[in-house]
């Protein structure tokens, strides 16, 4: 098969102009589905996470945006006796906007101990010293960094919360590349005196065995008549109940990628096609020379998978490039979606690409062998 | 045994209501080394009957046996190994492939056969010296004019060395003086090379380098003025 490459290579060659625009409409197809895979994986991974399932968030009854929800800092001491928890950990989240953005800021505010106990990060630059020592202190995921272009050393505001950055980190959950960790108290503070002694959330992880949904009503019970009524559900649950506008838009987004492989279908065959056509007569000499029907399939196909399978190489490299770099998050009600470029998401892609250049292959293909060899060399 | 033996060769073919019969019941023979020259007004069946003897149209009904194979029998994938091994086609319209030089266009033939890339590479320069296109073997048709463009067309026909060339006006698309090159390479294909050769022309020129000049004329098949096999009666009659 190899011996023909020089002769499906020229063919593409020749037609250049042709061969060009197929394999950019395959680019941008496939840099399109990446990005949608990129957004569905996010959400599946905030809500499907292991960890997500073992930890519970105590959120003010009927409360949605964070600014919203206020629970008194000593319901922590009530929550840490239900037999079944491990720890609990009071977060103050401040976000500054609460509804759905590209660019969302979210600050959660965390006494320095639980910080580091309760999250896996990894300082890329700057050190926790500072962190403990400064009470303006923050440390910033890293997708925040480069979306702002933060360096540790500089101070920034958002809202009325100015902070001083010492740290720079990689989370081993990818959302949390986006948020900006500071001093419980410091948020506390930033945020008014009303805000002083309250938390936005209480986030409570379980002993192994322990049955989450028994623990969630056994804490709302607790409180159920105390100042402030609370609703109690999974991390991965809170997740998806809190994002459930954008989880549906999501959700309609993968008729999205799929319209991309469509696309990419349509593209592919029809240039395919046309080649064929051109090439009737040519096809024919080919047969007359002792090229089996077979092996005359076989070369239209390899045309159509090397045009598709090179503009969504194209397609998916410069959309995992853009994704990685790019450091893209959608949020609402301070939890975010990081948009995270991943070798599952490029493989899919790559079969993708090679499984429609074949279906796009087929027709033409089939085409080109049924050449009636005299019919196509009487041809002009 | 003769190289090429023909037995009742009938080709029929439907054109709207009427059924065409350019070839009902011919018979011939052609002998290894022969350089056969096939004569005929436009219609008359010459190219069909090439065609046939090529492998690249299958006759209605009629023996074909071409060294000792009876290729009417092959399916159409054992007819294209069979072609790229013994049949090395002069077409009269060159038909190069555009993308390739006139290097790759020789070649193309050998990829189908089992042969190491150095054999390749000396079976193509072989047959560039033989059409004395060396020079030009890096060039692509279009940068090839019409005599050369048909030399290569010949190189890549003699190149597997097959069992049998046929031409379909081969100078056709000629001006007078690259078709008499083209004739003094073809006769030498015969004469030198020892290679049997089927020509189907309109030119008597051509015809009159063969040593056996066959015409197909009123439904009958002539040698040297010899009947020598009936070809059809009626060539055209209308269906019932």
């Amino acid at each position: 098969m190899f011996k023909f490459a020089p002769y499906v290579l020229k063919g593409l060659w020749r037609h250049r102009s042709r061969t060009i625009l197929t394999v950019s409409g395959s680019a941008v197809a496939l840099f399109v589905f990446c990005f949608v895979g990129a957004v569905q994986r996010g959400l599946a991974r905030l809500s499907e996470d292991q960890q997500a399932l073992r930890t519970l968030i105590v959120f003010q009854e009927n409360r949605f945006c964070p600014a919203s929800s206020k629970l008194p800092e000593d319901y922590v001491r009530t929550v840490e006796k239900v037999p079944g928890v491990k720890d609990v950990v009071p977060i103050k989240v401040f976000t500054n906007n609460c509804r759905a953005s590209l660019d969302v800021i979210v600050f959660h505010g965390m006494p320095p101990a639980k910080l580091r106990s309760s999250r896996e990060l990894t300082l890329l630059s700057g050190g926790w010293g500072d962190f403990d020592s400064r009470s303006d202190a923050a440390i910033v995921g890293q997708a925040v960094a480069n979306r702002r272009r933060l360096k540790v050393g500089e101070r920034f505001t958002i809202g009325e919360v100015t902070v001083s950055v010492v740290g720079i980190f990689r989370s081993s959950v990818t959302a949390e590349d986006n948020y900006i960790y500071t001093h419980l108290d410091f948020l506390q503070r930033a945020r008014g005196k009303s805000s002083v002694g309250t938390v936005t959330q209480l986030e409570v992880h379980l002993n192994e065995g322990a049955d989450p949904d028994r623990l969630a009503a056994d804490i709302d019970g607790q409180f159920r008549s105390g100042p402030v009524a609370t609703s109690t559900r999974s991390k991965g649950v809170f997740q998806r109940d809190t994002l459930s506008d954008l989880a549906e838009l999501i959700g309609f987004a993968h008729w999205l990628g799929y319209a991309c492989v469509g696309l990419v279908l349509a593209l592919v065959a029809t240039t395919t096609v046309m080649a064929v056509q051109d090439r009737i007569k040519e096809h024919a000499v080919l047969q007359t020379l002792g090229l089996r029907p077979g092996r005359i399939f076989r070369l239209v196909l390899a045309e159509s998978v090397l045009q598709s399978v090179a503009g969504g190489l194209l397609g998916i490299g410069a959309g995992l490039a853009m994704l990685s770099w790019g450091g893209f998050a959608v949020g609402a009600e301070g939890v975010t979606i990081a948009f995270k470029p991943s070798m599952d998401l490029a493989l899919s892609g790559a079969v993708v690409s090679v499984v429609v250049g074949i279906l796009a292959g087929i027709a033409p293909g089939w085409q080109a062998a049924r050449t009636e060899i005299v019919l196509a060399l009487r041809q002009a | 045994m003769a190289l090429v033996e023909i037995r009742e060769l009938t080709k029929q073919f439907r054109k709207g209501d009427e059924v065409i019969t350019p070839l009902q019941g011919v018979d011939l023979e052609i002998e290894r080394g022969d350089f056969v020259s096939l004569m005929g007004a436009s219609g008359s069946g010459k190219s069909t009957l090439l065609n046939a003897i090529a492998g690249i149209d299958r006759p209605t009904s009629g023996e074909i046996h071409v060294n000792g194979v009876e290729i009417t029998k092959l399916s159409r994938g054992q007819l294209a190994d069979w072609r790229a091994a013994n049949i090395g086609y002069i077409f009269q319209m060159h038909n190069l492939i555009p993308v390739l030089t006139a290097y790759e266009n020789i070649e193309l033939p050998l990829l189908l056969l089992p042969m190491s890339a150095a054999e390749r590479h000396k079976r193509v320069e072989i047959a560039l010296d033989a059409v004395t296109l060396r020079d030009r073997a890096n060039h692509y048709p279009r940068q090839l004019s019409g005599g050369q463009e048909q030399r290569v067309g010949i190189a890549r026909a003699i190149v597997a060395n097959p069992t049998i060339i046929v031409g379909d006006e081969p100078t056709g698309d000629l001006d007078a003086v690259t078709t008499e090159q083209i004739l003094d390479l073809v006769q030498r294909l015969n004469s030198e090379l020892g290679m049997t050769l089927l020509i189907v022309t309109h030119d008597p020129r051509v015809a009159a380098l063969a040593q056996r000049q066959l015409r197909l004329e009123q439904g009958k098949l002539i040698e040297k003025g010899r009947e020598v096999a009936v070809v059809g009666v009626d060539i055209r009659e209308r269906s019932a």
